[in-house]
């Protein structure tokens, strides 16, 4: 029964990524297409791939915002607390719609896809759990693993030519990875030390 | 408990919690284990990584999760009990979130011509490089058990950098791989 309904999502998923292909590019989008464009993110994404999703349909496809005022969107929904991906909706509706569009796309990003969900939730607690669907879970978590590694390396893109940069990220990451550093005390030092140092000189008095 | 017990209990947990998902979901997940799980009992320790597995391989925002929690929660009231404690848990985690995001948002436009803010947009991105490289450890050691599954998460990055192929593909031959027994 979970495989049915995976197919069916496959499917969903692949429809929406169609009828976007036809709508072609738009700029300034309003509140029914931040709606539809975040519900076509969150069914093209499967678990950690979300945010490399996000940037194929907003900043390839539509292009809406550059790769760049992208970036800056994915720091500010990492900084503040919340889910990168519901914060990120909020960010970029608000950028269009004020509040409005944070409204539209935050629901639009989980409304559809959170009652799926709930749906497949009430079937798992009504069946016990079949060891084909367990292993599917396996496969596909290790593309979501895949996934979410890719967006390093797009967002390494940007950086690639500013060594300043490339070393401070190599040592925010050995402090998470190696030293097992708490997140938190790491953003606010590194973020402080950082933010010191990009300071815009040039354009000051 | 009378299912109301059981609603305010998922409802109150989840809100006290919100603020506190800094850096995405994954950064939560020891927390809701703890009330989940040790806490209040709403889950074994099976149904806990069987329901992380599902919100994982779902498709929206992983954060999902927590509305399984609460359905779990509330399954021993009846389906409709669960449905309800589900959708409030979810509502519970994010609206102290997204009212801070939502704020932040708006005054981030204001603050267009402030040094602090250019200073905060080209200095932060390093940080959220090393953070994401960071968390993609993470998500591999949880998510891969086996050499294959390495083998096939490193694939899969190489071909959606490299490629203009729809992930789906590979989300697809990975799931196949799996039903197949090859990943576990």
């Amino acid at each position: 029964m979970g495989n049915w309904l995976l197919t069916l999502i496959l499917f969903m998923s692949e429809i929406s990524s169609r009828s976007e292909v036809e709508s072609g590019h738009q700029i300034d989008p309003g509140l029914r297409e931040l709606f539809v464009c975040m519900m076509q993110v969150a069914f093209s994404a499967f678990g950690g791939g979300m945010s490399l999703w996000s940037h194929r349909i907003i900043v390839e496809r539509r292009h809406w915002m550059t790769s760049e005022a992208f970036v800056t969107g994915l720091t500010v929904a990492r900084l503040f607390p919340g889910p990168n991906q519901i914060n990120m909706s909020v960010y970029i509706g608000s950028i269009f719609k004020g509040v409005p569009g944070s409204l539209a796309a935050t629901a639009g990003i989980i409304l559809l896809p959170f009652t799926l969900l709930m749906l497949l939730g009430l079937i798992y607690f009504q069946v016990s759990a079949i060891s084909e669907v367990n292993r599917l879970l396996a496969g596909l978590a290790a593309a979501a693993a895949g996934m979410a590694l890719s967006m390093g390396f797009k967002i390494l893109d940007v950086y690639k030519k500013d060594h300043l940069a490339l070393a401070i990220a190599v040592i925010v990451f050995v402090c998470l990875q190696g030293f097992k550093f708490p997140l938190i005390p790491v953003v606010l030092v590194a973020g402080a030390i950082s933010m010191s140092l990009y300071w815009p000189r040039g354009q000051q008095r | 408990m009378t299912a109301i017990q059981t609603w305010w209990q998922v409802v109150i947990t989840f809100l006290k919690l919100s603020l506190f998902s800094i850096g995405g979901g994954n950064t939560l997940l020891q927390a809701y284990h703890r009330e989940a799980v040790e806490t209040f009992g709403w889950l074994t320790n099976r149904q806990f990584s069987d329901l992380y597995g599902l919100a994982e391989a779902a498709p929206g925002p992983s954060s999902m999760f927590v509305g399984l929690l609460g359905l779990g929660a509330g399954w021993k009231h009846g389906p409709v009990w669960a449905l309800i404690t589900g959708y409030s848990a979810e509502i519970a985690i994010l609206l102290p979130s997204t009212v801070v995001m939502l704020i932040a948002s708006v005054y981030w436009n204001h603050w267009r011509d402030s040094p602090w803010r250019m200073a905060f947009e080209r200095g932060l991105g390093p940080v959220t490089l090393g953070i994401l490289f960071s968390v993609s450890v993470t998500i591999l050691k949880t998510a891969n058990h086996s050499l294959i599954a390495y083998g096939l998460s490193f694939m899969v990055c190489f071909f959606v950098l490299k490629t203009k192929i729809s992930p789906l593909v590979f989300i697809g031959i990975c799931g196949l791989a799996g039903v197949l027994g090859f990943v576990r």
